[in-house]
């Protein structure tokens, strides 16, 4: 049972200490999250292949699959290279490019806005190693295996994987946090973001996993969906004959061998079927578009996760949209997540309440946080509401800064966040489904706006 | 019968077919119903050599150039003095004069149709001499490069998109027809498809005769029925109150509201060409272009966001707001191409 509480700042601790060269640091959590993250542990499912790694390294089960983590559980990251508008920003393997310099004008890396430009609130502007602290490896640290050490500009020793150099993220507070970065695909013009690292997917040859909104989905390594059927079992198929022009089984070579949850079925003389969790899987031959869920339409065919997104609120809604379903909240109303990259060499974020706001401000309210009530009204919490999981909880915000508030501060709101970013809806939605909002700000809301919390897409070619 | 004999036999059998007894017009006609898909769509541009006639004054600025323009030094300002400033111009437009001065089409030709029924001041003469012609959308965005063909970037990203994208998938289908050449009472339905568009080899020309289930559940509210007549092989409807037209690009769904939106097109067993033509709805026009479009798009085109907005508001000609009696819809027309389909209900 959970329950309200003020912020238990001695279990901080040991997280403040890791990060006590940070500035800045606010602390909204709202209820016990030790508890939620107890919870979320027992959703996270997905098998992994074992890998030799240093002895102070653990993988820990997130949100975003199983992870590399470090001795406290917080989850380590890469910054892979990414190409923008006007060049690359991210690490080309081997080579650290987040330092402890307070970057003060803009990269020009993106169009049509130029070089050179002062950046917002230069005076409490953090660097990238003060959000971005990197995993240092002592002296005498022995590679091993894809884990190797790499030397900094300031000679320090740093640990890469697979020749990415790692770090932390201060905003993961509890061993299962992701809240720094998501293996979620982002295309050409988002930021340089930031990825969890962790062990390879424990999946037989031609299957891959995609990271979604709605979990981590299972598809061949072309990128189909991969679909198991209510009617079968292990051992025992009932899509035979007329079924099957709709559905292909995937099968396996002759010399695939059962793997923990893999198995293999003989679905006749000679053809063995790959089995995942007790079902055997299928490919939808009329699936339009990559990542589909279209095969789930069909009564008893089900889209196949390795495992779920963590559940977003009891009061929350699906509706359908002109593309598919989007998130919304009890009246029907979609939920907005808003996105933000700086324009610099680092391309740190500003979609944390911690973040400057002056980007948010300027694209919700033309700078004015209560126009920004008026067009974006967060996701007010019900009093009886309590926070889902440590993906979706509630935290408490000053509206009038959109920062995150003190426990006992005066005006203060609690709504519901997503990995820490407040939600919201738009004035412009006028009935269920609409989507008047999504793609506003700069980048068709990639870099400075905000986005549809998509559930289902049937158009956008895999957006979730 | 040897060979030689069966294929002479056939051939002439297969020649007859095509050249005789079976009016071509009529050939796609199926239980008295024959439906086109949309291949192309654009706003509808008359374009002179050089632009000479219509923007005699050349050519608006768009964002690039009015941010080298407004700040020259902006190394000594600040994001929120510049960018931000420009993107909450854009994004929180008003009609206050931004500085810049709006080429807007000077000429007397446009492409459309008279909507009002009246000829005023205003209007444009179509190139055939038909008076009265409504599409003050083009007077704001005909000295917009990116508007305009067939290099402008937005001539170029959304005909990309009708085709690759099922989001757009607008079909129309024609039912009661009885005469593809003159019939004085056919019932249009609007849909959106499901499939893709069939094509030849190459896989870039798009060919007649491709089959659509018709999108009954993501796409209900798009489905519109009027009635409409055929003279001369002249497809005329009725207008539609409020057709909404699927409009994505660069994936963000999202829509154009057209009121009292009206086809006009000359159709073909293979295919339908002419106008959509009627009243876009200001607000919902100008968030689709910036919603699908970033500033670099816009900027690709000299499209600025800032200016057109005022124009828009400034030459909207229809649907005044209760509130405030200002119109908030401007007339306009689309040339669109569309293809024969068969729909599978």
């Amino acid at each position: 049972m959970k329950s309200w509480f003020k912020f238990n700042y001695a279990s901080a601790l040991p997280f403040l200490a890791l990060v006590m060269q940070a500035p800045t640091l606010s602390l909204a959590a709202d209820e016990s999250d030790s508890s939620l993250a107890a919870e979320d542990s027992e959703l996270f499912t997905e098998a992994y292949r074992d890998v030799p790694m240093p002895l102070e390294f653990r993988v820990e089960a997130t949100p975003e699959g199983p992870v590399f983590a470090d001795a406290n559980g917080k989850t380590l990251y890469s910054w892979p290279q990414h190409k923008l508008r006007n060049g690359y920003s991210g690490e080309a393997k081997g080579t650290p490019a987040c330092y402890d310099e307070v970057l003060t004008v803009t990269a020009g890396l993106m169009s049509p806005y130029p070089a050179g430009i002062k950046l917002p609130e230069i005076d409490s502007r953090l660097s990238c190693t003060d959000l971005w602290p990197p995993v240092l490896a002592e002296a005498d640290a022995e590679e091993i295996g894809k884990w190797t050490v790499i030397e900094r500009r300031d000679a320090t020793l740093q640990w890469a994987y697979d020749e990415q150099p790692l770090y932390l993220s201060i905003r993961d507070q509890q061993p299962g946090d992701v809240q720094g970065g998501s293996r979620r695909r982002y295309g050409g013009d988002s930021p340089a973001m930031r990825v969890p690292v962790g062990p390879p997917s424990l999946l037989p040859p031609g299957f891959a996993i995609k990271s979604t909104s709605i979990g981590r989905m299972l598809t061949s390594d072309k990128n189909e969906s991969v679909y198991s059927f209510e009617g079968d079992t292990a051992t025992s198929s009932a899509c035979e004959s007329k079924c099957l022009a709709n559905w292909r089984p995937v099968v396996a070579p002759a010399l695939a061998r059962d793997q923990g949850e893999w198995k293999l079925f003989e679905r006749s003389p000679g053809v063995l079927q790959w089995v995942f969790r007790g079902k055997p899987l299928y490919i939808h031959l009329l699936d339009q578009s990559s990542w589909s869920l279209e095969g789930s339409d069909s009564p008893g065919w089900h889209n196949v996760f390795t495992q779920d997104a963590p559940s977003y609120p009891e009061s929350f809604t699906q509706q359908a949209s002109l593309a598919g379903n989007v998130l919304a909240d009890s009246s029907g109303k979609t939920i907005y997540r808003y996105n933000c990259g700086e324009d610099t060499a680092d391309q740190l974020a500003c979609d944390h309440p911690d973040d400057t706001q002056v980007y948010r401000l300027a694209m919700c309210g033309a700078g004015d946080a209560l126009k920004c009530l008026q067009h974006w009204p967060y996701l007010i919490a019900k009093d009886d509401e309590i926070s889902t999981n440590r993906t979706w909880r509630i935290v408490l915000i000053d509206p009038l800064t959109g920062r995150f508030a003190a426990p006992d501060q005066e005006g203060a709101i609690r709504v519901w966040s997503y990995r820490d970013r407040p939600v919201t809806t738009f004035e412009g939605d006028n009935q269920p489904g609409d989507v008047n909002g999504g793609g506003t700000g700069e980048w068709r809301g990639q870099r400075n706006g905000l986005k549809a919390f998509w559930l289902r897409d049937d158009y956008m070619n895999g957006i979730l | 019968m040897n060979t030689l004999q069966r294929l002479a036999s056939n051939l002439l059998v297969a020649s007859a077919m095509i050249s005789g007894g079976v009016h071509a017009d009529q050939s796609m006609l199926r239980n008295r119903a024959i439906a086109y898909v949309m291949t192309d769509l654009f706003w509808s541009v008359y374009q002179t050599p050089g632009a000479i006639q219509e923007c005699p004054q050349g050519f608006n600025d768009g964002p690039r150039e009015q941010f080298e323009q407004l700040f020259p030094y902006h190394q000594a300002l600040t994001v929120e003095e510049t960018q931000l400033r420009q993107e909450i111009e854009t994004w929180h437009p008003t009609t206050e004069s931004d500085g810049f001065e709006f080429f807007q089409v000077e000429g007397e030709i446009s492409w459309g149709v008279n909507l009002d029924g009246e000829v005023g001041l205003n209007d444009f003469v179509h190139p055939d001499g038909t008076p009265g012609i409504d599409n003050e959308l083009y007077r704001a965005v005909g000295c917009i490069i990116g508007f305009r063909g067939p290099d402008g970037v937005e001539y170029i990203f959304q005909n990309k998109a009708i085709a690759d994208e099922r989001y757009n998938r607008l079909m129309i289908e024609l039912t009661e027809v009885d005469d593809l050449e003159n019939d004085d009472s056919v019932t249009v339905s609007v849909y959106r498809g499901l499939d893709r568009l069939l094509t030849d080899a190459t896989g870039s020309k798009i060919v007649p005769g491709g089959t659509q289930r018709v999108d009954t559940r993501w796409g209900q509210k798009l489905i519109r029925q009027i009635n409409a007549k055929i003279v001369d092989s002249k497809l005329i409807t009725e207008p539609i109150p409020d057709l909404i037209i699927p409009w994505q690009n660069l994936n963000v769904p999202s829509t154009q509201l057209i009121r009292d939106a009206r086809f006009v097109l000359d159709l073909t067993a293979q295919g339908a060409t002419g106008l959509l033509a009627g009243y876009a709805d200001v607000d919902t026009w100008y968030y689709q272009l910036i919603r699908n479009d970033s500033t670099h798009h816009l900027s690709n085109g000299q499209i600025s966001g800032i200016s057109l907005y005022k124009a828009l508001r400034r030459l909207a000609d229809a649907h005044p707001s209760l509130d405030t009696g200002e119109n908030t819809a401007i007339s306009t027309a689309l040339d669109i191409k569309m293809t024969q389909v068969f729909i599978s209900h």
